[in-house]
Formats: structure tokens, C-alpha cells, sequence
């Protein structure tokens, strides 16, 4: 896998990790809630495989459970695991996301001379 | 919920696709749960989850492209791959009753013929005659052409997914029926190629039938028991 797609599911791995904290959702409402977030780019079926991955490592558990309407879905929430681990990428975040941000600008400026 | 609700689950919702969305689904359906080695539990909430999915983005107007991308085949992998491999214990279960299935199996059939026919038409014996070494030898590799026989009926399924052009139904016929008749024959021939050697046994006819059936139902009872395949 490339670097830069490693990068990109790390991302979206903190993102799901953020939304399910907030409270217990299904697979097809996170898919619309991170399109509403804006991140339209991820197409719709590659949050399975991740949500398959965060349940390998105990990061998040699924429950069947039954919804207002319509049929059973798999209901996620964090483990204690989970909500350490979302805590640590925030701060990752936090540290990474000034730096970047700045070395992109300034690179910018540096190709506009 | 148990894997084997959900299933009558997905197959119940399954009638809500649409004919192109159901082809496309079957076909992924077919391709991920095809992988033996995977906790079933996992692979049928996956699915679920896929099929509810794709559900809802019909009902906007979607089809199963846009929700997993062009290639099919690869996003299926991508599924599979972080799917965890099945508990030894579940494993173990599922290999304790396809093996008391067969060995029932064969044996109630065995002493019914061999009891029919010595005593309604005097041929063969009353006592089924056979030499441990050989017994020992002819069960295992009884067991080992079913696992192969398993092993290549999966593969060809898996290969008969995600085809352009729709097979020829004849072709598709002939090659399971070879597939077939070639494991059958191995089975029935097999026994002949093994020479005798150890000990001697005699068992009676009727026994044989009678420990055939034993196993059969111990088979049921795991069955019901661990709910294997229901």
C-alpha cells in the first residue's frame, strides 16, 4: 500500500472513530454522515473493510440491534480501547495539522516566485 | 443474532433489489462468503450490512457501482481481507460433522446393501470381512478426496462470479458433472488400489448399518446442539 493512501485511512480511521463516539451509528449513516462532513471523495463502500479492521483491533464493537424503522442493523460504539486510541489521534492531529498546513503554504509561496 | 438469522434475514431483504442491483450483490455475495477459513458470523454481518447499504443508496437513485466502485472483484477482496479467520473451535465443530455425516453416511448405506442382499438373494456374506491397516488407510483417504472434491467445487464457484457474458448453462453443467462423476469414481475405485494388511475383522452386516446410524445422528445432535448448518 503507498504511503499516501496509508495516510489517507489513518485519517478516515479517526474520523469513524470521532463520528461513532458521538453515538451509536450504522454503517450507511456514517457513509452520509462523513459525505455531510464533506469528505465526498471516499466512495461510499470503503468504510467496511475499515469498520472490519476497527473491529479486528477492539477499537469498536457492532451490536444487532433493532432501529425505528425498518430491519435490525449493526449498531457501532467505542471500546475503552477505542476512545484511548481516538484520544491519542487527536493529539496526533492537533501536533501534525499547524505544521502541514504551514509547509504547504509556504510552499505555495515559494512556487508562485 | 446468530449467523444463520441473519442469513434468512439477508434473504428476505435481498427481494427488495433491483434485478441489476440483485445480479451485481449475488455475485458478491457468492464471491465473500465462499472463503471457508473466515468466521462466518463476520462475513454474514458484513453482508447484512452491504445489502442494507446498498438498499438505501437504490432508493436514491444508486446503483451498486457507485456505492463500491468499478471493480467489483477487488473491493470484495478488500472485504475479505479484514475479515477474521474463524475460531479453531468453530473450525474443529464444522469438521467433526461433515466427517460423523460421512462416515453414517456410507456405512448405513454399506450394511443396508450388503444385509439386502445376502438375504434376499444369497450373495456375499452375512459378515462384512475387512483388515484394520487397509480400514485405517481406505477412511482417510476417503476423507482427503472429500476435502479435495470441497476445496475444487468452492474454487469453481468462486470462479463462476463476476462474468461479463453470462456462461453457457450447458458448459457450466458439464463441468460440475465431471467434477462429480470423477470424484465419485476416485471414491468407489480407491479401496481396490489398497492392499490388505493387519489384522483381520469381522463385523456383521446389520452392526455396520447400526453404527452408521449411530453416527448420523450424532451428527444431527451437533447439529442442533451448535447449530451448524441451520
Amino acid at each position: 500500500m503507498s504511503l499516501r493512501s496509508q495516510l489517507l485511512k489513518g485519517v478516515l480511521e479517526g474520523c469513524i472513530l470521532s463520528i461513532i463516539d458521538q453515538q451509536p451509528t450504522y454503517g450507511y449513516e456514517l457513509s452520509i454522515r462523513l459525505q455531510e462532513f464533506g469528505l465526498s471523495d471516499v466512495s461510499e463502500g470503503s468504510i467496511y473493510p475499515l469498520l472490519l479492521r476497527l473491529q479486528k483491533e477492539k477499537l469498536i464493537e457492532g451490536t444487532m440491534q433493532k432501529s425505528e424503522l425498518g430491519p435490525k442493523r449493526k449498531y457501532y460504539h467505542l471500546t475503552a480501547h477505542g476512545k484511548e486510541s481516538l484520544k491519542e489521534f487527536m493529539i496526533q492531529w492537533e501536533n501534525i495539522k499547524r505544521p502541514v498546513e504551514k509547509i504547504l503554504q509556504k510552499g505555495g509561496e515559494t512556487n508562485e516566485l | 443474532m446468530n449467523s444463520k438469522d441473519i442469513i434468512k434475514l439477508n434473504n428476505e431483504m435481498r427481494k427488495e433489489l433491483t434485478e441489476e442491483n440483485e445480479a451485481i450483490y449475488g455475485d458478491m455475495l457468492v464471491y465473500i462468503r465462499l472463503n471457508a477459513k473466515k468466521s462466518e458470523q463476520q462475513t454474514e454481518e458484513v453482508l447484512l450490512e452491504l445489502l442494507e447499504h446498498l438498499l438505501q443508496a437504490q432508493k436514491e437513485g444508486k446503483s451498486a457501482k457507485d456505492v463500491f466502485g468499478s471493480d467489483l472483484k477487488q473491493y470484495c477482496e478488500e472485504v475479505i481481507k479484514e475479515i477474521p479467520g474463524e475460531k479453531k473451535s468453530q473450525t474443529l465443530l464444522f469438521g467433526t460433522y461433515l466427517i460423523f455425516q460421512m462416515i453414517g453416511l456410507v456405512a448405513t448405506v454399506f450394511g443396508v446393501v450388503n444385509y439386502g442382499i445376502y438375504h434376499l438373494f444369497e450373495i456375499g456374506y452375512e459378515q462384512f470381512t475387512f483388515t484394520l491397516g487397509k480400514g485405517i488407510v481406505v477412511t482417510i483417504l476417503g476423507l482427503v478426496l472429500l476435502f479435495i472434491f470441497v476445496a475444487i467445487v468452492l474454487k469453481w464457484m468462486k470462479s463462476s462470479t463476476f462474468k461479463q457474458k453470462k456462461p453457457n448453462k450447458w458448459v457450466e453443467f458439464l463441468q460440475i458433472w465431471l467434477i462429480c462423476t470423477a470424484y465419485i469414481a476416485l471414491t468407489i475405485f480407491m479401496p481396490f488400489l489398497i492392499p490388505d494388511f493387519g489384522v483381520a475383522i469381522h463385523i456383521p452386516n446389520i452392526f455396520i448399518m447400526l453404527i452408521g446410524i449411530l453416527f448420523i445422528l450424532l451428527a444431527i445432535i451437533l447439529n442442533k446442539r451448535y447449530r451448524i448448518t441451520k
